[in-house]
C-alpha cells in the first residue's frame, strides 16, 4: 500500500455529506476559466494576410537615404542588385561611402573631363570584383542612380558620364512606383 | 487552450458529441508566420527606370546599320522640342509647368507613324532638374518607346 501525505478526511463512519462536500472541494465554483480564443485568431489571421500580401521575395535592395526625394514613375521595372549610386543636394555617395560633393560636381571643369576619379575608381573595383566572383558569367553594366528629384542634369550627366567610363552604360534611376490603370511593372 | 463544439446532445442518456479543437499548433503557426513576414517585410517599395547612356564619350556610342528615323525630345527652359529628323516640333510649357500631355500626344503619334521605333533619346539642358527628366522619360514609355537613351543636349547634335 502506498503512503500518501496526511491530509484532513472523514472516517467511513462519519455520514456527514455537506462536510464531505466540503472537503474534497466539490461545492466550490471551479477556477478553471475558459480563454476566448476567436478574437485572437482572427487577429492574427488578419496580420498574416496582410504581410503576405506585402511580402517582397527580392528583399530590400535600395534603402531610401536621407535628403532624397525620388521622383515618380508609371512605367517602372522591378529592382535588380547592382551599385548604387546616391545624389543629394549636397553630397555624392556610393554605397554609402562618400565620393564626391554637389559643390565639387557644379564647377565647370576647366579641362572638359567629366569624370569623378574617386566614383571611378571604386566602380571599377567592383567590376573587377564581379568579374571575379562571377567569372562564367557576362558583366551586365547596371548601375541605379538613386537621385533626388531636384538635382540639376550638369550634376547626373557627370556621374553617369564617370560610370559608362568605368563599364556601367546602362544606367537605372530609381524611381517612387506610381500606380497606373494596367498595374504591374513594365516589361 | 481549446474550443469546443457543442451539436447539443447528450442530454438523453447518449453518449455526448462534443470535441474539443486542440487550437495550440495553429496559434504556434500563426505566431511563427507573423514573427518571419514582420522580420522579412519590406516597408519602402521602390522601382527603377531604365535608360542607356548614348553619346556621352567614348561609352555606349554605336552606329545604326541603316538609316532610321532619329528620335529626339530636346528638353529646355522653354519646354520641349520634339525632333524626328529634320521636322521640329516645339511644345513650349503651360505657365511654369511642362506640358507632358502634349508630348505623350506627339510621341504617340509618331509612334503610330513609325510603329517599329523603338528607341527615343531624350536630350537635357544642364539646368533641368531630375524630376522632369524622369516625368519625360516616363511619358515616352507611355507612348511605347522602350528604348530610352539620356544625352547632354550639346551632343544630340541638333
Amino acid at each position: 500500500m502506498p503512503i500518501k501525505p496526511a491530509h484532513p478526511h472523514l472516517y467511513h463512519s462519519v455520514t456527514l455529506e455537506v462536510a464531505k462536500a466540503k472537503l474534497s472541494h466539490a461545492g466550490r465554483k471551479s477556477l478553471d476559466a475558459p480563454l476566448n480564443l476567436v478574437a485572437y485568431i482572427d487577429m492574427m489571421t488578419m496580420l498574416v494576410i496582410f504581410l503576405l500580401m506585402s511580402f517582397s521575395a527580392t528583399g530590400e535592395i535600395l534603402f531610401v537615404q536621407k535628403n532624397i526625394v525620388l521622383p515618380n514613375a508609371q512605367n517602372w521595372a522591378e529592382l535588380e542588385r547592382a551599385p548604387v549610386i546616391g545624389v543629394s543636394k549636397d553630397v555624392v555617395t556610393l554605397d554609402g561611402s562618400q565620393v564626391a560633393t554637389a559643390d565639387d560636381l557644379m564647377k565647370d571643369s576647366n579641362t572638359g573631363d567629366f569624370k569623378i576619379t574617386e566614383l571611378h575608381d571604386k566602380l571599377v573595383t567592383l567590376k573587377n570584383n564581379y568579374k571575379l566572383l562571377h567569372p562564367g558569367e557576362d558583366f551586365n553594366g547596371i548601375a541605379i542612380i538613386q537621385s533626388d528629384k531636384g538635382v540639376e542634369f550638369k550634376v547626373l550627366k557627370k556621374i553617369m558620364y564617370s560610370a559608362a567610363v568605368a563599364g556601367y552604360q546602362n544606367v537605372n534611376f530609381a524611381v517612387v512606383p506610381k500606380t497606373k490603370a494596367a498595374g504591374g511593372p513594365a516589361e | 487552450m481549446s474550443v469546443s463544439v457543442d451539436s447539443g446532445g447528450g442530454k438523453s442518456g447518449k453518449k455526448s458529441v462534443n470535441a474539443d479543437l486542440n487550437l495550440v499548433p495553429y496559434i504556434d503557426l500563426l505566431t511563427c508566420m507573423v514573427s518571419f513576414l514582420l522580420i522579412t517585410a519590406v516597408w519602402s517599395q521602390l522601382a527603377r527606370l531604365e535608360a542607356h547612356q548614348k553619346g556621352q564619350g567614348q561609352a555606349g556610342e554605336d552606329t545604326p546599320p541603316e538609316k532610321q528615323l532619329k528620335l529626339v525630345v530636346v528638353v529646355n527652359d522653354e519646354g520641349f522640342n520634339v525632333v524626328a529628323d529634320q521636322d521640329q516640333q516645339p511644345i513650349p510649357k503651360k505657365g511654369t509647368e511642362y506640358d507632358y500631355e502634349k508630348l505623350g500626344t506627339e510621341l504617340k503619334k509618331l509612334k503610330d507613324a513609325h510603329p517599329d521605333k523603338g528607341d527615343v533619346q531624350v536630350a537635357s539642358e544642364d539646368q533641368i532638374k531630375f524630376d522632369v527628366l524622369v516625368r519625360t522619360m516616363d511619358t515616352a514609355l507611355t507612348a511605347r518607346f522602350p528604348d530610352i537613351s539620356l544625352i547632354d543636349a550639346g551632343g544630340a547634335g541638333i
